[in-house]
This record gives structure tokens, C-alpha cells and sequence, in this order.
């Protein structure tokens, strides 16, 4: 089955995919190439069918119309254990990793299983199992310590467990490897890293697809990008040959330009100061200053302590010491009621498993601060008071659906993260804290999340936007403090700063708080 | 690949997966939490043996023994399903709809089996039984909980209403025999003959096969791996719908051979035997160190779980409390396990999050 290096017959070829759900027709004729020794973005909107595709390809799902060329053979569909033993590997969004098996165990069982056709009743051979889990690892840039093998997966930082999952995508002679969304939860310098990692795959001859949102890094890796829009593939060439607002464009299909969304400026009277604060060995002595209608930016490593500092201001963290005042007011804020209380609203990172209900309906998502507003007589809620509220916020938040009853679940990233957004509106907060405004949401839905935001502070709203993207920052805030081993080490405005800068202040103080 | 990054992820790994920064003791329970278990059965056995010395003695240790078969039988299946992140409480009417049923088939139409034979169809008829709750779990995709509730009152419903609810008080004499032939025999100081049967070989057998399927074969990985996370378990290429026949299968022929020896050691048949006995078993698996939320647990710790269950049912009354109080001492048991786990749970968290 192997083709002699350089024959020019693709590895893989979609033609015609059509795939449909029900009534929801997801892919409507997508055509791909893929070459071993490739690398390739696969670019689009939430929704567009990005997902879809990726799982036709690795067998997750059975087209329902059209053909896949593999290896030179027609089929109609594959499955999971033909794809991978073609070599086409998936390391998924949420990296796939057993959390409760050894690395090894997550890195090499994959060939043993494959190598035996998925049949399970089978020895283990774990000399075999420990050979290849060393060999994949070192090709990932891991050192195979026997501590490190035997660690569970659960007990490994986020930057690591990718390059386990990466390090188990190669480890059965992978052809090409698919990595959905890979960098969302990297800090810029493990980005670094995995863009070697990608590197090193290539001279090997194995063909690397990202699916992502971050056009930066497709730009720094290089290759084809395979644009989707509603469904369809629109465009696929060397991804060199389109600037940055064409490719914009090509994906949402208006023209979208990379402006400053800022124009306000802040009020003059301080809405909220902080102090001294610490906690633990999180972060300490640090000092904020918040003037109405302000939006400052919070950067950093992720072990900088930005995300300790949002949550601790949320009260989901204990602070140690400090001194809080909001509008020249002191107060104490100890449990996540007390800032509710004070009108301080937080829209965490991970707003899958820390912010919303999923089962639950968009008019439950966005209503749960405002019980005591949409209750009538005796207390019992009254239903049309509160439907008419969630209509209002939906409005106001541009949701893509009139449809208040549907499951939030169902919706887009960048929608899911209107209705949090919306939520906290809803109690008309002085300060909210957004931590990771726009991961995994794609241009489109970033566009309008930007606009909220500049529509929030303009109604004299205090922002803090906690985030690692740093063009975000850029576009949005009035200043940006950088965080640094617990610490504020810089902080400057935000117009005409230099992203470079930025990005050295980061890692330069963090080499200086590592020696 | 040599840069700053790169080696400060490395230690960061490294200092998590080696002992070297926390107490080598709060390291290895938090890795082998059955280790706690394993002291308490040590501490209650020293301190039992220290208030009556009688709880040494060839009796009661042999008394223990044969108590230990059954309960651990059953406890190595539910830890195999336990492992794979489901539950089972049908596995005691399995035992209770195999032994009954074998037992009349045997007096009535078979009086020649031999008693190897009876023990191969207990096992396989357990096995067929455990099968139909693996199908149903797999094919509804109904928690386990939910389907063996129900199995529990079909397969107790065909036992009593279809085959039977009168004590079988004369056992075949192939059965008989079984339940006294010995392994070893002790004399007692009062000159008394104790015997350590044949069938408490069946426990550490099957503990050591069950050891084999967990870490020698691929089966046992995708156990574990269903039971960490069954969606990727599906998505890596684990065949699902036979990890769940086969752990329920598995467990099923454990307790047919269970419902068995149960019999042939008791030396009669009861209908109404055996259901009701679930939550001991489970108590002694979570003793034991598997998470209810499955994923977990090792054969040692069951076998360690199991132990110490038996021990706290039979020492109690060596040391002059009453039998009532035993459930008092196993419930405190399974809080503080749990209190134990989830603290465990949270250092872990809270440093995780740096």
C-alpha cells in the first residue's frame, strides 16, 4: 500500500462530500486534497462543517453522498479502524487522553490495537508497548523518563498531555495527522513548540492538517489552507497566496477589516481599585486601577497568575491580603455571591463545563441572575416576564436564533459565549471580568463579541479582559498589564503598543523569575 | 530540542510524576490508595489479636477463609465492571437463579454430572446471564445502575415464579462432596477437627486470573480506558459493545460460580438466598480503591477489600461487640475511604492548577 516518495498521487481526496443530518444538511459537496509531507489549514466559521469533515475523514462518520480516494482506492465511507490503519490520525480539541492510563499506556496501546485488527482478546505485549511509547515521545521533544511514562495522564500539565496525545498520533506510522483546534489552550511559547513538533513531522513525509481559528500561526507554519464556508470547500492553495483579509473574507463572505475596536475613551471617575492583592502562591502585591468604562487587558504565560487573579476577583479564589474599593467604597469579596453582589459579573475561559448549562434552554442560560426580577406574586416565577427578558438579551446580544427554547448546547461557540456574555448584562454589572473572551470562536463571532465588548464599556461598564491574544488586546483595551510570575511586570496603553514587546515582556520576565 | 520551555515543562512533569518533593508515604497511598485498607486490616487484626487471642487460631482464621469465597468472587466481577465505569447489583440473582437452578436440574435430570461439569455450566450460564445485562446496557445506552435494577427483579422473578421457591435441603452428593473435600486439616486444642475445604482455592484463582486479563491483555486496557472516558475510549477504536458484554459476562460467570460454591458450601439450596447481599460486596470493592466513577481499582485492593470486609464481619464478636454493630464499623469505613479519596482528589486539583 505504500506509495514511492514523490509519486504524485494524493494521499487522500475528498470528492463531492455531502453529509446530512436529519433535516441539517452539514457538508454539500466539500472537495479536498491531501499530499504525505504537507502541512494544511483547514479554515472556516463555526458551523461551516469543519468538524464534520474531520470526522468523515477519520471514519467517525459515514458520508452520505460522494467519494473518498485513499491510497488510490474509491470508497464510499471509512471506519475509525480503517483510517487508522491507512494512518490517519486525530488528535482532537479535547486531546482524547484516558486520564486514569499511564502515558505509555495513552501514547502505544493505539498499535497494538490496531496491529491486531481492534481485536481485544489478545496479550499485551508490553515490552513492544514501552519501545514504541519511548520512540514517540522522543519525537514529540519529550524526554521518556521511566517517571514520566508511568505518570497518568491526569496528573500532567496541559502543554504536555498535547504532546502525549500528538506523540500517540504518530506513534503507529501515522501519514497524517488532523489537529482540531491544537494551540486554543497554549500559551504562545508551547505554540512555539508544537510548531516544531509539526516541523519535524513534515521531514518525515507525514502530512499535518490544523483545524484552528488563530490565522497568525497558519501564516508561521506555512502550506495549503482549505478554506469551508456554510458547508462548502471554497478555496484550497498555498496559503501564502491570500493576505489575511481575504482569507477574512473568503471564510465569513463579507469584507472584514483588522481595526482597533476601541473608540471610546474612559470616564474619569474610578469605578474599582485594588491594592496590594495576594493570594497564596499565586499572585502578590498586585495593584489595579479601573476608571468607568475602562477595558483594561490582563496578559501572561498561563502560570503568570492572570488566571488565579480573575478568579480571585470573582471570589472564586481566597484571597491572602489586599484591599479592594469600588467606587471609593471598600468591601470584602470572599464566595462568588459577594461579587454578584457587587456587581462584579466573571465569564470564565472554559465556558463549556464553568459557565453554561448545556441541556438547558438559551431562556434558562440567560435569565439565572435575574430570578428575583422575573418573580411576581408570591415569589413564583413568572414565565412571561422572564421569556421577554431572554427575547431582550438575545436581541441585544445578536444571537443567530429567535428560537429562545433551544438547548445551548446547540449552538455555535461564538454564540454560546453572546448568551454568557448576555447574562451577565443582564444585571447591568459595574465590572465585568472576561477571561478568554473569544477561544474557539471564529472570526465572524469575534467580530461581534468585540463590538459587545465596546458596547458594554461605552454604557460605563469596567472591563478586564483576561487573554493570551494578544492582537485582542490590542484591538480592544485601553491598557494592558502584563503578569509575570505572580506579578504585574509592565503595563502601557494599548494604542500603538507593539505586540513584540509584549510578547518579550512576557517571556523575558518569566526567565528572569525562573533563575 | 533544547530550549529554556521545553526543559521547564520537563521538570514540571517530572517533579509531578516523581516522589521526590512530597512524603514518600502521602505519595504512594495517593498513587495505591488501597494501602490505607490494607492498614486498617493489619491495625484491626494486631488489635483483635491483642484483646483475644482467639482470633489466631486455626478456627476462626479458617471460619474466614471460607467466608472470604463468595463475597470475593463477587467483588472481583463488580471491580472488573467498576473498572470499565459501570455497576452491576444483578450479579447476586445471577448467583441465585444459576445455583438454584443447576442444583434442581442435577437432582432431577442429571444425577450423573460430573462435579466439574457443574462447574463449568455455572460459570457459563453466569456468563450468558452477565452477557444480556452487558447487551442491554450497550444496546439501550441506560446506565448500568438503571439496567441491573431491573435484572435483579427479572432474573429473581424467573427464579421464583418459573423454577422453584422450596429449600433444596438434600444436595446431589457430587456437590456434597465438593463442599467438604479438604485442602488442609488443623486440630484444635479441644482435639476438634477444622477444615480448610478444597473450594477456598477458588477465590485466589480467580484473583489471579482476573489479575492476568487486567495487565496482560489488551482487554484489560480497554476496560480502564472505557471507564476513563468511554466516548474516547469509542473514538480511539475500543469496541465498545463487546468491552461491555464481555465485563458483564465476565462478572456473571464469576457469580455463577459463586451461586455454586455457595451451595455445595452450605450444603443447601434457598431460592430466597443471596439477593440482598449487593452492598457489602460494593462497599468492599470501593474499600478496596476503586473510584465509583469507575476507571480505577486494582485486583490486590479487592482482594485487600474483601478482607477486611470479612474481618470486620466475623472479628466484631471475638472482641465483645455485638454482630449489630458491624454495619456501624463498615459504614464508617466507606466514609472515611471516601472523605480519604476526595481530599485526595482535591490536593491534587489545587495543584494542578498552577
Amino acid at each position: 500500500m505504500s506509495k514511492l516518495p514523490g509519486s504524485d498521487e494524493p494521499f487522500l481526496q475528498l470528492r463531492g462530500i455531502h453529509k446530512r443530518f436529519g433535516g441539517v444538511h452539514a457538508l454539500r459537496g466539500v472537495d479536498l486534497t491531501i499530499r504525505t509531507g504537507e502541512a494544511y489549514h483547514l479554515l472556516g466559521e463555526n458551523g461551516c462543517g469543519k468538524s464534520t469533515a474531520i470526522k468523515i475523514i477519520s471514519g467517525a462518520y459515514e458520508p452520505s453522498d460522494g467519494e473518498i480516494v485513499l491510497d488510490g482506492r474509491s470508497r464510499r465511507a471509512l471506519t475509525p479502524l480503517m483510517a487508522m490503519e491507512a494512518g490517519i490520525e486525530t488528535v482532537y480539541q479535547d486531546l482524547s487522553l484516558l486520564p486514569n492510563l499511564t502515558v505509555e499506556e495513552n501514547v502505544a496501546l493505539g498499535e497494538q490495537l490496531v496491529g491486531g485488527k481492534g481485536r481485544l482478546l489478545r496479550g499485551l505485549d508490553r515490552r513492544r508497548l514501552v519501545e514504541t511509547a519511548r520512540r514517540a515521545l522522543t519525537e514529540v521533544g519529550l524526554d521518556p523518563t521511566p517517571a514520566l511514562m508511568r505518570t497518568k495522564v491526569a496528573d500532567l500539565p496541559l502543554a504536555i498531555r498535547q504532546r502525549v496525545a500528538i506523540a500517540r498520533a504518530i506513534a503507529c506510522e501515522a501519514r497524517l495527522v488532523i489537529m482540531d483546534e491544537p494551540t486554543t489552550s497554549l500559551t504562545r511559547h508551547e505554540v512555539e513548540t508544537l510548531i516544531e513538533v509539526v516541523g519535524r513531522l513534515r521531514a518525515q513525509n507525514v502530512a499535518v492538517l490544523f483545524v484552528t481559528h488563530k490565522l497568525e500561526e497558519c501564516y508561521r507554519i506555512g502550506g495549503q489552507a482549505i478554506v469551508f464556508r456554510d458547508g462548502q470547500s471554497v478555496a484550497q492553495a498555498p496559503i501564502d497566496s491570500f493576505s489575511r483579509s481575504r482569507l477574512a473574507e473568503l471564510m465569513t463572505g463579507r469584507p472584514i477589516e483588522a481595526q482597533r475596536y476601541r473608540r471610546a475613551a474612559p470616564q474619569p471617575e474610578i469605578l474599582f481599585r485594588a491594592r496590594g492583592l495576594s493570594a497564596g502562591r499565586h499572585f502578590e502585591d498586585v495593584d489595579i486601577t479601573l476608571r468607568r468604562g475602562e477595558i483594561l487587558g490582563i496578559t501572561g504565560l498561563s502560570d503568570s497568575g492572570r488566571n488565579e487573579l480573575s478568579l480571585a476577583l470573582a471570589g472564586h479564589l481566597p484571597l491572602t491580603a489586599g484591599e479592594l474599593t469600588i467606587a471609593g467604597e471598600k468591601v470584602r469579596i470572599a464566595r462568588p455571591a459577594d461579587a454578584i453582589a457587587l456587581g462584579i459579573g466573571y465569564v470564565p475561559e472554559d465556558r463549556l463545563s464553568e459557565g453554561l448549562f448545556l441541556e438547558k434552554s438559551i431562556y434558562a442560560n440567560e435569565t439565572p441572575l435575574i430570578l428575583d426580577r422575573i418573580a411576581g406574586f408570591l415569589g413564583l416565577l413568572d414565565d412571561r416576564k422572564g421569556r421577554a427578558e431572554a427575547r431582550r438579551i438575545s436581541a441585544e446580544m445578536q444571537l443567530n436564533t429567535d428560537d429562545i427554547d433551544l438547548p445551548v448546547g446547540a449552538l455555535s461557540g461564538g454564540n454560546q459565549q453572546r448568551v454568557l456574555i448576555g447574562r451577565w448584562l443582564s444585571i447591568e454589572p459595574k465590572l465585568l471580568i472576561l477571561h478568554g473572551p473569544t477561544v474557539g470562536v471564529d472570526v465572524g463571532s469575534k467580530d461581534t463579541i468585540y463590538r459587545a465588548i465596546q458596547a458594554m464599556s461605552e454604557r460605563g461598564i469596567g472591563l478586564i479582559i483576561v487573554s493570551d491574544d494578544l492582537p485582542e488586546l490590542l484591538q480592544n483595551c485601553d491598557r494592558i498589564a502584563v503578569m509575570n510570575g505572580g506579578r504585574i511586570v509592565d503595563e502601557l496603553r494599548a494604542e500603538g503598543a507593539d505586540e513584540d514587546r509584549l510578547y518579550q515582556t512576557m517571556v523575558a520576565s518569566e526567565r528572569d523569575a525562573a533563575e | 530540542m533544547t530550549t529554556l520551555h521545553d526543559d521547564m515543562d520537563l521538570k514540571t512533569a517530572a517533579s509531578q510524576a516523581a516522589p521526590a518533593r512530597r512524603p514518600a508515604a502521602t505519595d504512594l497511598l495517593q498513587r495505591r490508595p488501597e494501602l490505607a485498607s490494607l492498614f486498617l486490616l493489619v491495625a484491626i487484626c494486631i488489635a483483635v489479636a491483642v484483646v483475644n487471642p482467639a482470633f489466631l487460631q486455626a478456627s476462626s482464621l479458617v471460619d474466614m477463609g471460607r467466608a472470604s469465597v463468595v463475597t470475593g468472587l463477587f467483588a472481583l466481577g463488580v471491580f472488573a465492571i467498576l473498572a470499565a465505569g459501570g455497576i452491576d447489583v444483578s450479579f447476586t440473582a445471577i448467583a441465585a437463579l444459576t445455583m438454584y437452578s443447576l442444583t434442581l436440574m442435577v437432582l432431577t435430570v442429571a444425577p450423573w454430572m460430573p462435579m466439574s461439569l457443574i462447574l463449568v455450566l455455572s460459570i457459563v450460564s453466569g456468563a450468558i446471564l452477565g452477557a444480556i445485562n452487558g447487551l442491554l446496557v450497550y444496546g439501550l445506552g441506560v446506565p448500568s445502575l438503571i439496567v441491573t435494577i431491573g435484572t435483579q427483579y427479572l432474573f429473581r422473578g424467573i427464579l421464583l415464579a418459573f423454577i422453584g421457591t422450596v429449600w433444596l435441603m438434600e444436595l446431589p452428593p457430587q456437590m456434597v462432596a465438593f463442599g467438604k473435600a479438604s485442602l488442609f486439616d488443623f486440630e484444635t486444642a479441644n482435639g476438634a477437627i477444622i477444615t480448610l475445604p478444597v473450594y477456598f482455592l477458588v477465590f485466589p484463582a480467580a484473583a489471579i486470573l482476573t489479575w492476568l486479563l487486567f495487565q496482560r491483555t489488551l482487554m484489560g486496557r480497554a476496560i480502564f480506558a472505557t471507564g476513563g472516558n468511554a466516548e474516547v475510549a469509542a473514538r480511539l477504536g475500543y469496541d465498545q459493545r463487546l468491552v461491555h458484554v464481555f465485563v458483564f459476562a465476565y462478572a456473571g460467570a464469576l457469580a455463577g460460580l459463586a451461586g455454586i460454591v455457595h451451595v455445595s458450601a452450605n450444603r443447601m439450596a434457598n431460592p430466597f438466598d443471596l439477593v440482598g447481599s449487593e452492598i457489602p460486596v460494593i462497599a468492599a470493592v470501593v474499600l478496596g480503591g476503586a473510584r465509583i466513577t469507575g476507571g480505577t481499582g486494582s485486583v490486590f485492593g479487592t482482594v485487600v477489600g474483601v478482607l477486611l470486609i470479612t474481618v470486620v464481619n466475623n472479628v466484631l464478636v471475638l472482641v465483645g461487640i455485638p454482630s449489630t454493630w458491624q454495619r456501624v464499623v463498615v459504614g464508617s469505613f466507606i466514609l472515611l475511604a471516601a472523605a480519604f479519596f476526595v481530599t485526595r482528589q482535591r490536593q491534587f486539583h489545587s495543584e494542578s492548577i498552577k
